[in-house]
């Protein structure tokens, strides 16, 4: 392992700093996950939550500093590894990003695609998590009919059908009603049960209070207080 | 891998339709007017060809030549450059020659009291000596020699024709590269819209861990599938003029000396080829441009 990576850290965040232009979103933070952690990172908006995710599944590249990600070393990987870093992480987001020409099964169905599968052995992951979130009535629809609450649980059926390590989910709930937004975090409960580290990025306190989970804050850019 | 991308394409172009009609509607004229310009240059150069191969400098000598004369005239022309045979064809055989040609009507001849024709000599050309200047030469050569009344080798209209054809040559290979980049252009334009109105897609299916490959090989695909189907559709038009129109020119005489060809089938799939191969480097272009990360 590099760096001392210990056998249970899966991220290991260090120094990481991100400027957009003279902006510095994210100013040396230094963070720790193990596998399997369920983690909230909150903090105002602005505070750089979102940023901190797109430079783990490398949507945006740190400016200084070390992450490593289940023991790839995001600084040192070619453009051509980038896509293997990303199928480790199945990444949720508050606008759900499904593609609205595709039907509910190929949205999910592509991540597979993506990574080589045959369509035989595609067809029984897809219905088998469509099920898992209770969506497998409607696989044949397109998106843009469905409602928000159903839409995300689409994306979440897409952030687990690659079983990956490690899922991301930023501001999973910010869209959606009261009782959607207990659906999906239900949901996001059940893929931690399943093995997968879990980070949500959210700036709901209520949601953070009412459930347990290591709470990692964030204030302009700089870590608040961890615990 | 094949199947499911042929499957995504399907997809795209019936979400797509009206993008790729255009498309492909654009290389299909570029081809049309490209095959169209080629089926002119096959033919007119067959045509040319035809007549040049069959072209005869005739020498009709005044009437009150010796046979010593004759014979000297023969040599001299025998030796002028560019000659390749020469045969004599006297009064008499030409008159029996006429008569019969005109067949049933030979008793027009009778009317005659006394042969018109005069005696000549039918000269072939080498095959290094068929340019129309070097003929036009030869003939002047001939007609400043002693004895000599008249030479003639062809239509005057002929000459001109050579002419139109040269000038045709220039313009068509301008017009043919012409039409090859606003194709390259149209196609690497209508991939980088397609990647343009798909740009989400693209940058969803990034996040999920599609590699360059899979992003790139539909875009490749159909770029070449747009070459090829305009490509066919453009060389069907052609065929469809064609057939519309060459018969009415059959029945006019200068064209019975050759048949009029439509392109060759090896020449159209060459052409469909390189429309394919078109459609290629457009995408390779708009690509280039797009999809750095
Ligand atoms: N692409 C970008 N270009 C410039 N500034 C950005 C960009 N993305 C984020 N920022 C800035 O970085 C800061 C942190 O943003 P973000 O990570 O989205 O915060 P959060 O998700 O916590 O609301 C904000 O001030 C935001 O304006
Ligand atoms: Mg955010």
């Amino acid at each position: 392992m590099v760096n001392g990576q210990g056998k249970n850290t899966i991220i290991r965040m260090f120094n990481v700093s991100k400027r957009y232009g003279k902006m510095e979103a994210l100013s040396n933070l230094s963070l720790e996950v193990r596998k399997n952690e369920f983690i909230f990172v909150t903090g105002p908006s602005g505070a750089g939550k979102s940023t901190m995710i797109k430079l783990l599944y490398m949507g945006e590249t740190a400016s200084s500093g070390s992450i490593l990600v289940d023991g790839m070393n995001l600084a040192r990987i070619s453009r051509k590894q980038i896509p293997m870093l990303r199928r480790k992480f199945g990444v949720v987001f508050q606008d759900f990003k499904l593609i609205s020409t595709k039907t509910v099964f190929q949205n999910v169905a592509l991540v597979l695609e993506v990574a080589g599968l045959k369509p035989k052995e595609i067809y029984p992951l897809v219905m088998d998590v469509l099920e898992c979130v209770g969506i497998e009535d409607r696989s044949e629809e397109f998106p843009p009919v469905l409602s928000g609450g159903e839409k995300q649980r689409v994306a979440i059926a897409r952030a687990m059908v690659g079983t990956p390590k490690i899922v991301l989910a930023d501001e999973p709930t910010g869209s959606l009603d009261p009782d959607s937004a207990a659906q999906i975090f239900q949901l996001l409960r059940s893929v931690h049960e399943r093995g997968a580290t879990v980070i949500i990025a959210t700036h709901d306190q209520q949601m953070i209070n009412n459930h347990d989970g290591r709470v990692v804050r964030l204030v302009k850019g700089r870590m608040d207080c961890e615990n | 891998m094949l199947m499911l991308d042929a499957k995504r394409v399907l997809t795209d172009i019936v979400n797509n339709k009206f993008l790729h009609m255009v498309s492909v509607v654009t290389i299909a004229l570029s081809v049309f007017i490209v095959s169209s310009f080629s089926l002119f240059f096959n033919n007119a150069t067959d045509f040319l060809d035809a007549w040049r191969k069959g072209v005869r400098v005739i020498t009709y000598m005044s009437d009150n030549v010796t046979e010593p004369q004759r014979t000297e005239l023969m040599e001299t022309i025998r030796n002028l450059g560019g000659v390749a045979g020469i045969e004599f064809i006297s009064k008499d055989d030409a008159y029996n020659d006429l008569k019969e040609k005109i067949g049933q009507q030979s008793s027009l001849l009778d009317g005659l009291d006394k042969n018109p024709l005069p005696d000549s000599f039918e000269i072939t050309l080498a095959d290094s000596y068929r340019r129309l200047e070097d003929i036009e030469k030869l003939s002047q050569n001939i007609g400043g020699l002693p004895h000599v009344e008249d030479v003639e080798y062809a239509q005057k209209w002929l000459y001109r024709f050579n002419g139109v054809y040269n000038l045709f040559k220039v313009t068509g290979l301008v017009l043919v590269s012409i039409f090859f980049i606003a194709t390259l252009l149209i196609i690497a334009n209508t991939i980088r819209l397609i990647m343009y109105t798909r740009r989400e897609e693209i940058e969803i299916i990034r996040i999920i861990g599609a590699d360059e490959k899979f992003i790139k090989y539909p875009l490749f695909f159909e770029a070449v599938v747009h070459g090829f189907l305009g490509g066919v559709a453009g060389i069907l038009m052609l065929y469809l003029a064609f057939i519309l129109t060459v018969p009415n020119f059959a029945p006019a005489t200068v064209f019975s000396l050759f048949e009029i060809r439509f392109i060759s089938v090896k020449f159209s799939l060459t052409i469909v080829l390189c429309s394919m191969m078109i459609g290629w480097v457009g995408c390779f272009f708009s690509i280039r441009k797009f999809l750095k990360i």
